[in-house]
């Protein structure tokens, strides 16, 4: 846990762009909620590899969203069922299925469909906040947070000496 | 835009991408060797030992060599092996974890074949008992509610006991004759000895003699004096005492024939009775009618059928759970899984893609038949996915003496309870020196049409056969009179039809055979046997009687011996009591009779002088 946080801060107070930041964030939604070998999970990876999104943002979101998933996993399952059961999607689904390449996507995976679903839904929002949120962290409270006196002890402390390690 | 890509990126995936890629080209025959036989092996409950796997890219073939499947059961065979599989692979559905296989060839499989080593798995031993050992509860084949099987015992328990011999009869039974004629001749003995004994102290008709010459001796003469009387006395009180020794020793002989003639009386009766009791109840016993051939056509083929039935039914319930194994569990499984990974929902399609379908497999199997061409359409555990049932058909090829074999089978699990259902054609049957195994019974030759269906439901089967037997020739090698009667029943009967029913819980089926042969033999049969009875009968009567005679040699010429002997004594018996009634009169006595008879003389004289002299005076 203190590695994870960090490397959080690590990244929120590097050089990275905050939309780089946030963008490694969102596509870690996919990789952490979704079951990991997919296809679409292939081609985030292809995106996260050759755009410029910060990889340590998407490996921490990965991390933290793994940990997510197992609270929703219930929820992405029900949603997926719910999906694949709906009368006026089926013939969208039949469509799909008669595919080879959506039959590869395992689109007709409930717990796939439901948490690509929910990963989807929350990827820009989670992008637009995130970079929202780095951007007033950045201007605001980075320099007051390293004012703190608790920002001192922090950095005499063990966690700091990691911290300073890891950003060396 | 440009600073958005990450060349470095792009290269170190493909790069990446390169490494999977090779690492999957070297690798996968390897891992597809170890998941053989590791999950092979799991899923079979024996070794499953594959010498080499290869794996071709243009196109997408894997080959197979050398591949042994042993029998759990017996782990030094094999259950089926063979020397190559080609599989042509679908590349995209295998990208996707899908084993799709659209054709495949197996090269030289064998069933049955013998292992170098065993095949049993090492945590498996228990599992790996052999079926012999394991048979009670099994086969109870398993069968074990096989009528044939129960006619089969029958028929080594009738074999013995339809037509043995007398001789063997009366060594096997329990006669009363025997009993009784045993203690008899005991009775015998101990009478035989005591007569013996007490006739041995029986004056003879030369002692008699000697007696009365004895006493003719004492009474003969006159009394010369006083002293002469008294040693006449003397001689006689002699020969009184040894007449009633004698006399003590006719009647303990006569006391002993009394006994004898009354005990050896009483037990007579019902050691001449004891032959008549025995023949009834081996009569009874031994009953000698068509009864005991009416299940003979099991008895001549149900070993037979029982054996094919077997080795079908054990192939069937090794193969069956691989297409049905994930009906049912893959539901529990996935009911409990949907909180954590989710299931598939399958849609309708042209194009299903199971995780495991083989389209088509081919191969030849080698029988004793023949050559035996199967091919097996659509093999998958999920053929709800593909809405397809498996399908089976086989043909003989080349076959020795058969014209045509053909197998067909439909394997449909797609609903929860598997219809699986085969029928099965053979035409012109060219059977030869085919032992029916009893008494040591041959079907020479004879030509047979073979047409049976079965229908597995679940856990039950029903199963329907008929073979039509023509030109057909029996013979037997044994000398037994079961074997002959059998060959002379049969010499008449050259078409017959035999049909089969198994039906009931697959794991012990009720297995029934019946024949017209039946009732033709039958017919056969009750002529040869009443004769057959008749002569035992006669047979068992005589011994009976030799047995009866061997006991009480002849009682009858041994009573008259003993009547003539009790006879004899009784004449022995007065004789003595009348010479011992003689007794020797008193010198006095003597004197005054010889005065009597003096003076009578004298009356005498006088009165026939004075007769004289009355007839001068008339």
């Amino acid at each position: 846990m203190l590695g994870m946080l960090a490397n959080l801060f690590k990244v929120l107070n590097s050089d990275a762009s905050p939309g780089q930041v946030a963008l490694g964030f969102a596509f870690a939604l996919f990789i952490g909620l979704t079951p990991f070998l997919s296809l679409h999970n292939f081609i985030i990876l292809f995106l996260v590899f050759i755009i410029r999104v910060n990889l340590s943002a998407f490996f921490l979101g990965c991390a933290l969203f793994s940990l997510v998933a197992f609270g929703i996993d219930p929820l992405s399952i029900s949603l997926g069922q719910t999906l694949l059961n709906l009368p006026e999607l089926q013939d969208f689904w039949v469509g799909l299925y008669q595919s080879d390449f959506w039959r590869a996507t395992k689109f007709n995976h409930t717990l796939l469909l439901g948490s690509l679903t929910i990963s989807s839904i929350l990827f820009i929002p989670l992008f637009l906040i995130l970079t929202l949120l780095i951007n007033v962290y950045r201007d605001r409270f980075m320099k007051w947070f390293e004012t703190l006196k608790i920002s001192k002890l922090i950095k005499a402390s063990k966690f700091y000496k990691l911290y300073e390690k890891l950003g060396a | 835009m440009t600073k958005w890509i990450r060349w470095s990126g792009l290269i170190g995936f493909t790069v990446l991408i390169a490494i999977l890629a090779i690492f999957w080209m070297f690798a996968a025959a390897p891992i597809i060797k170890f998941s053989i036989e590791k999950f092979g092996s799991d899923a079979v409950g024996a070794k499953i030992d594959v010498a080499e796997v290869n794996l071709g890219f243009n196109p997408l073939v894997l080959s197979i060599s050398g591949v042994e499947v042993a029998d759990k059961s017996a782990p030094m065979s094999n259950l089926v092996s063979f020397n190559s599989a080609v599989a042509d692979l679908s590349l995209f559905p295998l990208l996707l974890g899908k084993s799709i296989i659209q054709d495949m060839s197996l090269e030289g499989v064998e069933f049955g074949s013998s292992r170098k080593i065993s095949g049993a798995l090492e945590n498996n031993d228990e599992e790996a008992v052999p079926e012999v050992i394991k048979s009670s509860d099994v086969n109870q084949v398993s069968v074990a509610k096989v009528n044939a099987d129960n006619a089969q015992d029958k028929s080594s328990a009738s074999s013995s006991k339809a037509i043995p011999s007398a001789d063997e009869i009366l060594a096997r039974e329990p006669l009363a004759t025997v009993t009784r004629g045993e203690k008899f001749k005991l009775s015998l003995a101990e009478h035989k000895k005591e007569l013996n004994e007490s006739i041995a102290l029986v004056p003879n008709a030369s002692s008699m003699k000697e007696y009365q010459s004895n006493l003719d001796v004492v009474m003969a003469g006159k009394l010369k004096s006083v002293e002469d009387f008294k040693a006449r006395k003397k001689a006689l009180d002699k020969i009184k005492a040894q007449f009633k020794i004698d006399q003590k020793a006719i009647k303990r002989a006569q006391v002993a024939i009394k006994n004898a003639k009354k005990d050896l009386g009483s037990q007579w009766p019902l050691l001449k009775k004891a032959p008549g009791e025995d023949y009834k109840n081996i009569k009874g016993k031994y009953t000698l009618d068509a009864s005991g051939t009416s299940n003979l056509t099991a008895l001549l083929f149900g070993d037979d059928a029982g054996n094919y039935a077997k080795t079908g039914l054990k192939y069937y319930e090794k193969l069956s759970p691989l297409l049905a194994s994930d009906e049912e569990a893959e539901l529990v499984q996935e009911q409990q899984e949907k909180r954590l990974t989710g299931s598939f929902v399958h849609f309708p399609t042209d194009r299903p893609l199971p995780d495991f379908w083989l389209k088509n497999l081919s191969f030849s199997a080698k029988l004793p038949l023949g050559e035996v061409a199967i091919v097996v359409k659509d093999i998958t555990h999920q053929q709800d996915v593909i809405n397809k049932a498996t399908t089976l058909k086989a043909d003989g090829r080349n076959m020795r003496n058969l014209k045509a074999l053909t197998l067909n089978g439909v394997l449909d699990h797609r609903n929860g309870q598997g219809t699986d259902t085969f029928d099965l054609n053979i035409q012109n049957w060219q059977l030869q020196g085919l032992n029916l195994g009893l008494a040591g019974l041959e079907l020479n030759q004879s030509n047979l049409n073979v047409q049976a269906d079965v229908i597995f439901k679940g856990a039950d089967m029903n199963a329907h056969g008929q073979g039509q037997f023509s030109k057909a020739e029996f013979s037997s090698k044994d000398r037994t009179v079961l074997a002959k009667e059998m060959v002379a029943a049969l010499t008449h009967i050259d078409k017959f039809v035999v049909s089969g029913k198994a039906q009931g819980e697959l794991a012990s089926p009720n297995l029934s055979i019946e024949s017209d042969l039946d009732n033709k033999l039958s017919r056969a049969f009750n002529k040869r046997l009443k004769q057959k009875q008749s002569e035992l009968e006669k047979q068992l009567k005589q011994k009976l009687a030799d047995k009866l005679f061997s006991y009480s040699g002849d009682y009858e010429d041994q009573l008259r011996e003993l009547n003539a002997t009790e006879g004899g004594l009784g004449d022995t018996s007065k004789a003595m009591g009348k010479m011992a009634k003689a007794e020797v009169s008193s010198y006095e006595d003597q004197l005054k009779a010889d005065a009597k008879a003096k003076a009578d003389k004298k009356k005498a004289k006088v009165k026939e002088k004075l007769e004289n002299k009355f007839k001068k005076l008339f």
